[in-house]
């Protein structure tokens, strides 16, 4: 039951919940942040820091954004442009640094 | 200086399972002590949501964070277990005979038969203040276990939680000043706090960030900025409550199994694949794991019963009901 980032996030990265995360699970996207579903432990620190709103817990998401549970877990399953492999669960953010790329329903989303 | 404990089990980890582990070690006639990195009993409970309702513990229909830690550690304090707060649990050495012997950070030698790692999420660091840190406990703290060093003093803090918001209120009455400090204008604590905080002498000041601190010896100003702009407050204290980060620390050397990092698998006794150490709770990983408060309970009253086996085999596994016996 991870908390998961959704569209209000992008082109904002406030990075507030970066800052209150205990176990560093929030990762750096170019456009966006994205939360480790496997990482994460359901604290809810995150979610009312967020100046944009965009965090909720996965089953609580709101409809339209429904597809960013999904896409929360794909940063780190599926290999992102330029890279090898997945991220996976590299266990914390602040060693791993910005990834600096975006999944694809991030990367072509509208401004 | 370094001093010996010497108690049938070791409990890494006072967080409620831990501190339910304790009361089922005494009831099972077991000697115990307790070691938490925190300065207090509760674990993620009390660092992260003291104020919190928890619907989910059996018996409770609701209850506050803080009050279940309080009734655990009433629990198991019939028992009397000693609690070795404040350190943290580094070095494991096993003898052939199955003695064991943990070592913590300030040299406490903790003898024991037994081990149960009942650590949740990893050991909590506080988060450190950017600005200052070469000012820890020279007028900068991460804790505030004695409200009475504070007395008269100006007194600033940073954060927007429980921990920041509860010590501006207990700190208000004895302070000469209190100035609370957070970088964004909304605030985690929970609200009836903040409206107390609001209603006392203590000035909130948003959005606005710790970018200088400044004493001979100890801390005597610090620079905030507000929106850009720059101002100085009188701080003889300044008290840093900006979260927690968590890791395993140095439990990932003692040679167990860790997998993701952060879980350390257990067989059906919560045994690790370390002979004498078990594991309960979130740190805890066997397939079909839930992660809950409620399940944690269950595993560590099994990881007891399973330790009390084996450091007495002429033991019974169960335990018989607590009911049928009276506490000493």
């Amino acid at each position: 039951m991870p908390y998961v980032i959704a569209a209000p996030c992008i082109d904002v990265t406030d990075k507030s919940c970066i800052e209150e995360c205990p176990v560093d699970c929030i990762y750096e996207g170019d456009r966006k942040l994205y939360i480790n579903p496997k990482e994460c432990i359901d604290c809810g620190a995150c979610e009312p820091v967020c100046p944009v709103e965009a965090i909720s817990q996965d089953r609580r998401v709101a409809a339209e954004y429904g597809e960013h549970v999904a896409d929360n877990a794909a940063f780190f399953t599926t290999t992102l442009p330029g890279r090898d492999a997945p991220l996976g669960n590299p266990g914390g953010a602040t060693a791993l640094g910005p990834v600096g790329v975006d999944t694809e329903l991030v990367a072509g989303s509208e401004t | 200086m370094s001093t010996a404990v010497d108690v049938d089990v070791l409990i890494v980890g006072a967080g409620p399972v831990g501190l339910y582990g304790a009361y089922y070690a005494g009831f099972r006639g077991l000697s115990v002590a307790l070691i938490d990195s925190l300065p207090e009993a509760g674990g993620q409970v009390t660092a992260m949501y003291p104020e919190k309702l928890i619907f989910d513990v059996a018996g409770f229909p609701a209850i506050k964070g803080r009050e279940l830690v309080a009734g655990l550690v009433a629990q198991a304090a019939a028992f009397e277990p000693r609690y070795l707060l404040g350190r943290q649990a580094v070095a494991l050495q096993q003898q052939p005979d199955g003695a064991m012997v943990v070592t913590a950070d300030d040299g406490t030698a903790i003898n024991c038969r037994a081990v149960i790692i009942s650590g949740g999420i990893g050991t909590f660091t506080p988060r450190p203040l950017p600005a200052g840190g070469e000012y820890v406990n020279r007028g900068l703290f991460y804790f505030v276990p004695s409200l009475a060093e504070h007395a008269g003093r100006d007194i600033v803090i940073v954060g927007g939680g429980d921990s920041a918001f509860d010590w501006a209120l207990n700190l208000e009455p004895i302070a000469r000043s209190v100035t609370l400090v957070h970088r964004r204008p909304a605030f985690r604590a929970h609200a009836h706090t903040v409206a107390q905080v609001r209603a006392s002498r203590t000035e909130i000041i948003t959005p606005a960030q710790v970018t200088a601190v400044r004493g001979v010896d100890r801390v005597e100003e610090v620079d905030i900025s507000i929106d850009g702009e720059s101002r100085t407050l009188p701080a003889q204290t300044l008290i840093a409550a900006l979260g927690f980060l968590a890791n395993l620390g140095p439990l990932k050397d003692w040679g167990m199994t860790v997998v993701a990092h952060r879980h350390i698998p257990v067989d059906t006794t919560m045994l690790t694949d370390l002979p004498g150490v078990f594991a309960a709770g979130d740190i805890a990983d066997y397939p079909g794991k839930v992660r809950l408060i409620a399940v944690g309970f269950g595993e560590v009253a099994t990881a007891v019963n399973n330790a009390a086996v084996l450091i007495d085999p002429s033991a019974h596994l169960f335990p018989g009901h607590s009911s049928d016996a009276v506490p000493a």
